[in-house]
């Protein structure tokens, strides 16, 4: 007599469970999605809705690169490859190449961090598909470009001060972990 | 068997089938080489190295601060605790102060991530046994942990954050607010979640007393985390071999109870891991209101050259101890770095485990050991 009640209670135990499952599973369709329509029907793109912090492709700003070679020396897969020269003549040192090869690249954000004025740093673009490896190494010096020499007493030229601001702004809210100031700052 | 062949004139003798390493339920690429008696399992041979990328070698080839993004790869679903423990290993050796901040930090950002790998690992669970709703909640829940990730550090899955010396960023206040909102969502979560999955009569009958794991042959397999737990012995490194900022923090230690079956079977390992979901918030809500203000990393040279020496190092990770061990020989790169997860032992007594089992029981038992390939492998 016991066991059948037991199989009785056990195939009761079933039902009630399996249906409060059910249940749950049905309040779940009132609520909102986590899930969105990637590429199409979102209203802004993805790039724009990314937090400051997000790692995406590696961008040069080559106009505010000083050539110090940090990035080079931190990066741990020597994905970042740079040349420069020196023009004899004028004594001008000048890139020959700057390429990133996206193929190796981590994303680990070191080199980001160790740029002294922010010119290299992490996009919020994610999307980098080529139909061939080669596609996929990004050339930041098409043609030959002067290094920057940061001047004394702060940039002057209209165009530069824009572009030195944003990697500075970009180290500060990025790759500076002084923490306290930031976050005492905000509060 | 042969008796009964020529008796009955059905030919009976030991199938060896193949499971993975492309198997839905191995998680990852794990293959095991199983000897069938119909549908008992007779011995079930783990083939681990499908997975391997040699981020030991590697170890020996990059620069200290370059090989932290390294062990973020060693396993991908918990790489904050893998950051954490190079990170001591390498901070011991050269003698580098942590801020305060930083170890906060490093609290706040590994429990966050114990909460997405506990999530991955019921969820996957639940669908290994056949329930495919519960993993798909997990995974819901686990992607808004993943956007926290995101505005934490700038990744969804490597994070590469815990740096020498403290955190690669600080969590800024706006973080705090949302992390704090997620921990007040989360918390019914876990409790409907159990309500769908943990209290379902079908799921309970599935786990209760299968692949019993005994307090000795918990032990004497060395087993570690949840799985140790489950059978019953509290031990966790949280606790009892303190480390960054847990002696501060109040929070307990599950143990499994044989809530279902008896102690140390499948769904004392699964119940171990919820309950420890709910402690990490716990422990969350807490190292969130004692967070003090200063730097989030100390200073620490460019090219770190701690002085000759070793170090092992071990923190408790989703899948139990995972300990660094690096020896310095005094130049910019370590001399060697050996790394021991808690999935490599937990292969190791699945051929005990699987012997007299159903096949199918075979995948609740490996979903219940939470093991991971990439962790197995290294």
């Amino acid at each position: 007599m016991g066991v059948v009640t037991n199989y009785i209670k056990d195939i009761q135990a079933a039902i009630t469970s399996t249906y409060e499952g059910m249940s749950i599973t049905f309040s779940h369709l009132m609520r909102r999605p986590m899930t969105i329509q990637y590429p199409d029907k979102i209203p802004v793109p993805i790039q724009e809705t990314l937090p400051l912090r997000y790692r995406g492709i590696l961008e040069v700003d080559l106009d505010i690169c000083t050539g110090c070679l940090a990035c080079e020396r931190d990066c741990p897969i020597t994905c970042i490859t740079i040349g420069i020269d020196m023009n004899k003549e004028t004594k001008q040192r000048y890139f020959t190449h700057f390429d990133i090869d996206v193929c190796k690249c981590m994303y680990c954000g070191l080199c980001s961090e160790a740029c002294p004025t922010g010119a290299i740093r992490h996009s919020s673009e994610f999307e980098g598909a080529s139909y061939n490896p080669a596609g996929l190494v990004r050339h930041f010096a098409p043609e030959p470009s002067n290094l920057y020499k940061p001047k004394k007493g702060g940039e002057t030229e209209d165009k530069l001060i824009a572009k030195v601001d944003i990697g500075l702004k970009y180290l500060d809210e990025f790759a500076t972990p002084d923490g306290g100031g930031a976050a005492e700052e905000k509060e | 068997m042969t008796d009964y062949a020529a008796d009955t004139g059905f030919y009976a003798e030991e199938m060896t089938i193949n499971v993975g390493p492309q198997h839905p339920s191995t998680h990852g690429v794990l293959r095991f080489v199983v000897k069938t008696d119909g549908e008992m399992i007779n011995e079930a041979i783990p083939d681990v190295g499908y997975l391997h990328r040699s981020i030991e070698k590697i170890g020996e080839k990059v620069t200290y601060h370059g090989y932290v993004p390294y062990t973020d790869r060693a396993d991908y679903l918990a790489a904050m605790f893998a950051n954490q423990a190079f990170c001591m290993a390498a901070e011991k050796l050269g003698n580098t102060e942590v801020s305060r901040r930083g170890e906060f930090c490093r609290v706040i950002a590994c429990e966050l991530n114990r909460l997405a790998s506990h999530l991955i690992s019921v969820g996957t669970f639940g669908q290994d046994i056949g329930a495919m709703t519960p993993f798909v909640h997990a995974l819901r829940e686990r992607e808004s942990i993943n956007n926290l990730m995101e505005e934490i550090c700038g990744a969804r899955l490597t994070y590469n954050y815990i740096r020498i010396g403290g955190v690669g960023y600080d969590i800024v206040p706006s973080t705090m607010t949302k992390i704090a909102e997620f921990l007040d969502h989360f918390e019914p979560i876990v409790e409907e979640f159990n309500r769908l999955l943990s209290g379902n009569k079908i799921f309970i009958e599935r786990l209760a007393n299968v692949a019993v794991v005994s307090k000795e042959d918990a032990l004497s397999y060395n087993l570690v985390g949840p799985n140790l737990r489950g059978s019953g012995i509290k031990w966790d490194i949280r606790r009892d071999i303190p480390y960054s900022v847990y002696p501060e923090l109040d929070f307990e230690v599950p143990v499994g109870t044989a809530e279902v079956g008896s102690l140390g079977d499948s769904f004392d390992r699964f119940w171990v891991r919820i309950r420890e979901m709910q402690e990490s918030v716990k422990i969350l809500r807490q190292a969130m209101t004692m967070i003090p203000k200063g730097p989030a990393i100390s200073k620490v040279p460019r090219k770190f050259r701690p002085p000759v020496g070793e170090y092992y190092a071990r923190v408790e990770a989703p899948r139990g101890d995972m300990g660094f061990y690096v020896v310095s020989d005094g130049s910019e790169y370590p001399y060697r770095v050996r790394i021991r997860t808690g999935s490599y032992t937990a292969m190791s007594i699945i051929d005990k485990l699987s012997k007299g089992i159903m096949v199918a029981d075979l995948i609740a038992l490996i979903g219940s050991l939470d093991v991971d390939a990439p962790e197995i492998d290294r």
